[in-house]
């Protein structure tokens, strides 16, 4: 076929450089050539569009597993915030938290859940899209400009539990719950967010780590050393959650795993084993000198009966006998009045211009002192350090000028602006320990040697 | 995660015979094509998933002379699969590694050879890429290093293809496998025909045979075409012609009765049966089928090595007559 000349060896190197001139460079995955069926509406692999698709704007935090952005989805219009992952830097490539998040997302979309928009790689990072959400119940819970009605209070648990009803309904154990990773988007919607240490349970003898959860958030069973459980612990942390709201501070706040069963024995009673039978079985269990129960009412006063009662369900020692979240979701407090508040109706902080998505989540942890830039200082560091306030707020400051225009859409030109709704050193003055949270690295170590070596369950 | 019915497998990833042909041949002709026009099919994969064309190697001296490598045609892509598959059931067995790891990295093997041919990428680093993200997806995390020396193979070689695998599965991970369903239905048709205590032992091999059945439908196009639920039946079925335990369309009956099943039986029966066929139809290449591919596939993915083997191609025609049993492990 070819011809036969030296001549047409010149020829057909340019016809090639020709061709191959669109694709020379880096030719992306042609799904689209494909047939597109296979990748259904939204074709995954065109990593092209990251800066064809997505408008990037600014940098809203940054963290061990690289950065977050903010962006507008030129498709759609919406505004959404990307993390940034970057690749081959890790000796087990993809990052596994990541591919946690994002094999479980994809498949869990309902209005109390993150949206994963769209995953991609582009230039050495993976990308994940996620919805753009303004604040969170952390923030909410911490505002002292905010006051929580019990319409209020029982709109953001409600919110939290129909979320939680849809992951476990999916065999989904969340196992991070905190404040934090409740993230609110701009109509009020509350979306559990940072799927990172999630994940299917069900399986029978399947066994877990225990090293889950901010330690505020950790059922006894788990600081007993349990290794195998199931949806309870979401319920239990959402507990949490709800006594929070109700008091506005973290509710049971332990130093350590044993200060954190006696915070927990103080408020509910030391068990005893006629109560929970299987708690003497638990490999770290010890027995803790008995207290009785103080009154519930002594400790949430305020709270309707109604609210007591399901509290009480959800602070149930024995995990079989545990209220679950469906359940939960059908106690008569959701249908006695007052009526849980309207979503878009709830009192919420003003939007921040930086979203929570990204940096409860793993991808940008907790470190507290390590600062990075100023935008993850001045997330971090008002968690944990008073005074510092006016310094980070300055930062952030001028970190702005620097930056390009950033109130295009109104909502986040206020974060410049906007006077910190938290006075810290009144809030937390008082408080010695800092929020604990599994940092990153103890993270991915306890999900390889807890979670995944020892339990190959060979069949 | 247990909701089929919301998934990304049964969304994107079912296909109607018609389409899986349409895609690769598609697949096929674009290797066929780069062939042409730049003498290789190999792609280069880069760390993020992106991939491009290695250099054109078009321009040897006696250009005239030497004729183009031959691509491979979609029947002997397919082959390439199959056998690679099956060489994925064979390194998660030697791992010891469960079903659903296994089951799990066909299927990604099998979505990802829906957009790229095998001329493209090499179905040997791919097969090892996805039991790498297979072990990963379903938390039984392997390290890429020890599964690589298990398998004497270039860890880095996954860590490169990682990405790409992911990004052609649309990073759709969760994939739902006939192997639990199995177990399920065996316990269920316990109960449907009142099994005795000493019949354990006939539902413990009636089981057996099912899940060896599931195996072999994981060679197939089956999985692309029917939801797993229906795979297991299908294996049960065939299990149930073997050991003869109960009455199939009896227990299909009452099993679609008690789910409301828009389903009729003889629906059902329909897909079983083409499940069936296609199971019929299986043909594993044996390593001696394989010999003539692989050399085709090696030309086209390294044509420096192509005069060489034009020779032995030669050769080997000579040789087909030869005894099967001579030909075993010439494929090293």
């Amino acid at each position: 076929m070819h011809c036969a000349e030296s001549g047409d060896r010149l020829r057909r190197a340019t016809t090639v450089a020709a061709t191959a001139a669109a694709t020379t460079t880096k030719m992306m995955i042609p799904a689209s050539d494909s047939g597109g069926a296979s990748a259904g509406e939204e074709d995954p692999s065109l990593a092209k569009r990251v800066a064809d698709r997505y408008l990037k704007r600014e940098v809203l935090g940054e963290g061990t597993y690289g950065i977050v952005f903010k962006a507008i989805d030129t498709k759609t219009g919406q505004t959404v915030a990307i993390k940034k992952i970057r690749l081959g830097k890790y000796k087990e490539g993809v990052n596994f938290t990541a591919l946690r998040e994002i094999k479980l997302l994809k498949e869990l979309k309902d209005p109390n859940i993150i949206e994963l928009i769209d995953a991609f790689p582009h230039k050495g990072n993976l990308h994940l899209v996620f919805e753009f959400m303004e604040s969170d119940l952390e923030a909410v819970i911490r505002d002292r400009n905010i006051v929580l009605s019990p319409a209020d209070v029982k709109s953001y648990l409600q919110m939290t539990l129909k979320g939680l009803a849809y992951c476990h309904k999916k065999w989904v154990v969340h196992r991070d719950m905190k404040p934090n990773n409740l993230l609110i988007a701009s109509d009020g919607q509350l979306k559990l967010a940072d799927f990172g240490l999630a994940r299917i349970f069900g399986s029978p003898d399947r066994k877990f780590t225990h090293q889950v959860f901010a330690r505020w958030y950790r059922a006894p069973e788990l600081l007993y050393g349990a290794k195998q459980y199931g949806a309870g612990v979401d319920v239990w942390a959402a507990g949490c959650i709800f006594a929070e709201l109700l008091l506005r501070r973290p509710f049971l706040q332990g130093s350590s795993d044993i200060d954190q069963l006696g915070k927990i024995f103080a408020a509910f009673g030391t068990p005893k084993p006629s109560q929970w039978p299987d708690m003497v079985f638990l490999p770290d269990y010890v027995e803790y000198q008995y207290v009785p129960a103080p009154p519930l009412r002594t400790l949430f006063p305020m709270a309707s009966d109604d609210a007591l009662d399901l509290l009480s369900k959800m602070f149930t020692y024995d995990p079989k006998a545990r209220i679950t979240v469906q359940q939960a979701l059908e106690h008569r407090y959701f249908s006695s009045v007052p009526a849980p508040t309207k979503p878009s109706l709830l009192p919420r902080p003003p939007p921040k211009g930086e979203s929570q998505n990204h940096k409860p989540s793993d991808f940008i942890s907790q470190d507290g002192p390590l600062v990075l830039s100023p935008q993850r200082k001045l997330r971090r560091v008002t968690l944990h350090q008073d005074g510092l306030e006016g310094n980070v707020y300055q930062l952030d400051k001028a970190g702005e000028h620097v930056k390009e225009v950033r109130n295009m859409d109104g909502t986040t030109g206020q974060s410049g602006s906007m006077p910190m709704s938290i006075d810290l050193g009144a809030v937390f003055g008082s408080r010695p320990p800092p929020r604990p949270t599994l940092n990153s690295v103890d993270r991915s170590h306890l999900k390889r040697k807890l979670d995944l070596d020892p339990e190959f369950d060979y069949h | 995660m247990a909701d089929f019915q919301t998934s990304t497998h049964r969304s994107r990833w079912i296909f109607s015979p018609q389409e899986l042909l349409e895609k690769r041949e598609a697949a096929n002709q674009r290797a066929a094509k780069s062939l042409e026009q730049f003498g290789v099919t190999r792609l280069e994969v880069h760390l993020d998933g992106s991939v491009s064309y290695v250099e054109p190697i078009l321009d040897q001296k006696d250009n005239a002379e030497r004729s183009l490598p031959k691509p491979l045609n979609c029947e002997e892509e397919q082959h390439m699969r199959i056998f690679y598959e099956q060489k994925i059931q064979e390194v998660c067995l030697a791992f010891k590694f469960p079903h659903k790891i296994q089951a799990t990295a066909i299927m990604y093997f099998k979505r990802f050879y829906l957009q790229w041919s095998v001329m493209e990428h090499h179905p040997k680093h791919i097969m090892l890429t996805c039991i790498y993200a297979s072990c990963k997806v379903e938390e039984n995390h392997v390290s890429a290093e020890e599964l690589g020396k298990g398998i004497q193979q270039d860890h880095q070689i996954i860590l490169n293809n990682e990405m790409v695998v992911y990004q052609s599965l649309g990073f759709d991970l969760i994939v739902y496998a006939p192997y639990r369903s199995v177990e399920g239905f065996n316990e269920d048709m316990q109960e449907f025909c009142h099994a005795r205590d000493e019949e354990q032992e006939k539902f413990k091999n009636f089981l057996q045979t099912a899940n060896a059945e599931v195996d072999r439908i994981m060679l197939t196009d089956a999985p692309l075409l029917y939801p797993p639920g229906q795979l297991s039946l299908a294996s049960l079925h065939r299990a149930n012609e073997v050991h003869g335990v109960l009455d199939f369309e009896r227990y299909l009956n009452i099993l679609l009765s008690r789910q409301h099943s828009a389903y009729s039986t003889s629906q059902l029966f329909e897909s079983l049966k083409s499940i069936d066929t296609l199971v019929g139809k299986l043909n594993i290449p044996t390593a001696k089928d394989m010999r003539h591919i692989d050399r085709k596939l090696k030309s086209c993915w390294d044509p420096s090595s192509q005069d060489e083997n034009k020779k032995r191609e030669k050769r080997s025609k000579h040789k087909s007559k030869r005894t099967a049993s001579e030909m075993q492990g010439a494929r090293a």
